[in-house]
């Protein structure tokens, strides 16, 4: 299952639900990714994919500062899953993939 | 020293009035060498705790140019469940009643608190303090990376996970950030306080005055590591 694209996600956190923007791409063959949020882009940490099954690292600073562990399975351009801060008990998060610009039409 | 203790909306009541009450009883036991103000982000206003609405007056801006000791309390409301948190992440106008401790905590981040925070803690000059969720509100805040603190023990996990080494003791020093564990705490954090900054001999006449003495070692990260019992 490709993963790569814009993804927008819904993390719950002890403080409430957390909007992110998680990017996904693929350089020399190896899936990398960043963390779009308030003007500054966070390089996401041990991005793995197995399957569907995909895992990675992010360290959150707004609204608030928080190191974070995902664990998500993708269906389609959907993903639904976990996200742990630190030892805390595992909480939910849901994502949708951008739609990319129809083949064809010029990206401006 | 001049310290000033901030009131914000939702605050712990005795993690206010036990530092408060130690370092005014230091003061007058030191002839005026310590004096101790409540002051909130907002300037002087009522400023309503999360224990059945008990209120505290601010009676100063808090300004970390005219303070030699900022510190942070905690909240007061309920205790939530880790995951219980799924409505929206904290924005100012919402002040809906019966919010639990981390929802309390997050709504800071909101106000002018964490700006003026984060001059305390880049001034050298001054100590920042916490006791109790207000070691959560700086490292939420994303001032305390790297550092070692405590709080309440319902917190410490969530302090981890903000890149702070949490440690389980009842005071942690850690120079110009000094932290407190639950509640009561306060009294211990304080009495060290007067003890590094004043003298023991004034801290030991406040202990002596209050009927109450101090408990636990205050952790430094100093020393050897103990090794895995």
């Amino acid at each position: 299952m490709p993963v790569e694209g814009v993804w927008d996600l819904s993390v719950s956190t002890p403080i409430g639900l957390v909007e992110a923007v998680v990017e996904l791409r693929r350089e020399d063959g190896l899936l990398r990714g960043a963390a779009h949020g308030a003007g500054e882009e966070v390089p996401l940490g041990d991005v793995r994919l197995e399957g569907d099954r995909l895992t990675w690292k992010q360290a959150v600073t707004t609204p608030l500062r928080l190191n974070l562990a995902f664990d998500v399975t993708v269906t389609g351009d959907t993903l639904t899953g976990t996200s742990r801060a630190g030892r805390l008990p595992a909480s939910k998060v849901t994502g949708r993939r951008r739609a990319l610009p129809p083949a064809g039409e010029p990206r401006r | 020293m001049h310290a000033q203790i901030v009131l914000f909306d939702g605050f712990d009541p005795l993690d206010v009035i036990a530092p408060y009450e130690v370092l005014h009883a230091g003061g007058a036991a030191s002839g005026g060498l310590v004096t101790v103000e409540l002051a909130s982000a907002e300037g002087p206003r009522e400023v309503a705790g999360g224990t059945g609405g008990l209120a505290l007056r601010a009676t100063a801006a808090l300004d970390p140019a005219r303070a030699d000791l900022v510190l942070v309390p905690g909240a007061s409301g309920r205790v939530a469940a880790p995951d219980e948190a799924d409505g929206p992440a904290p924005d100012a106008g919402d002040r809906q009643q019966d919010a639990s401790i981390p929802v309390l905590l997050g709504r800071t981040l909101t106000t002018g608190l964490p700006a003026l925070l984060r001059t305390a803690v880049a001034d050298p000059e001054v100590i920042v303090g916490a006791v109790c969720g207000g070691t959560l509100v700086l490292a939420m805040a994303g001032l305390l990376e790297g550092r070692h603190a405590t709080t309440h023990h319902l917190g410490l996990d969530m302090l981890d996970a903000t890149g702070v080494h949490a440690v389980r003791a009842r005071v942690v020093d850690d120079g110009d950030l000094v932290t407190g564990a639950g509640v009561t705490s306060g009294l211990d954090l304080a009495l060290h306080l007067l003890e590094r900054e004043v003298g023991p001999r004034i801290a030991h006449a406040v202990e002596e005055l209050f009927a109450y003495e101090r408990r636990g070692v205050v952790w430094r990260d100093r020393g050897p590591v103990p090794t895995a019992a």
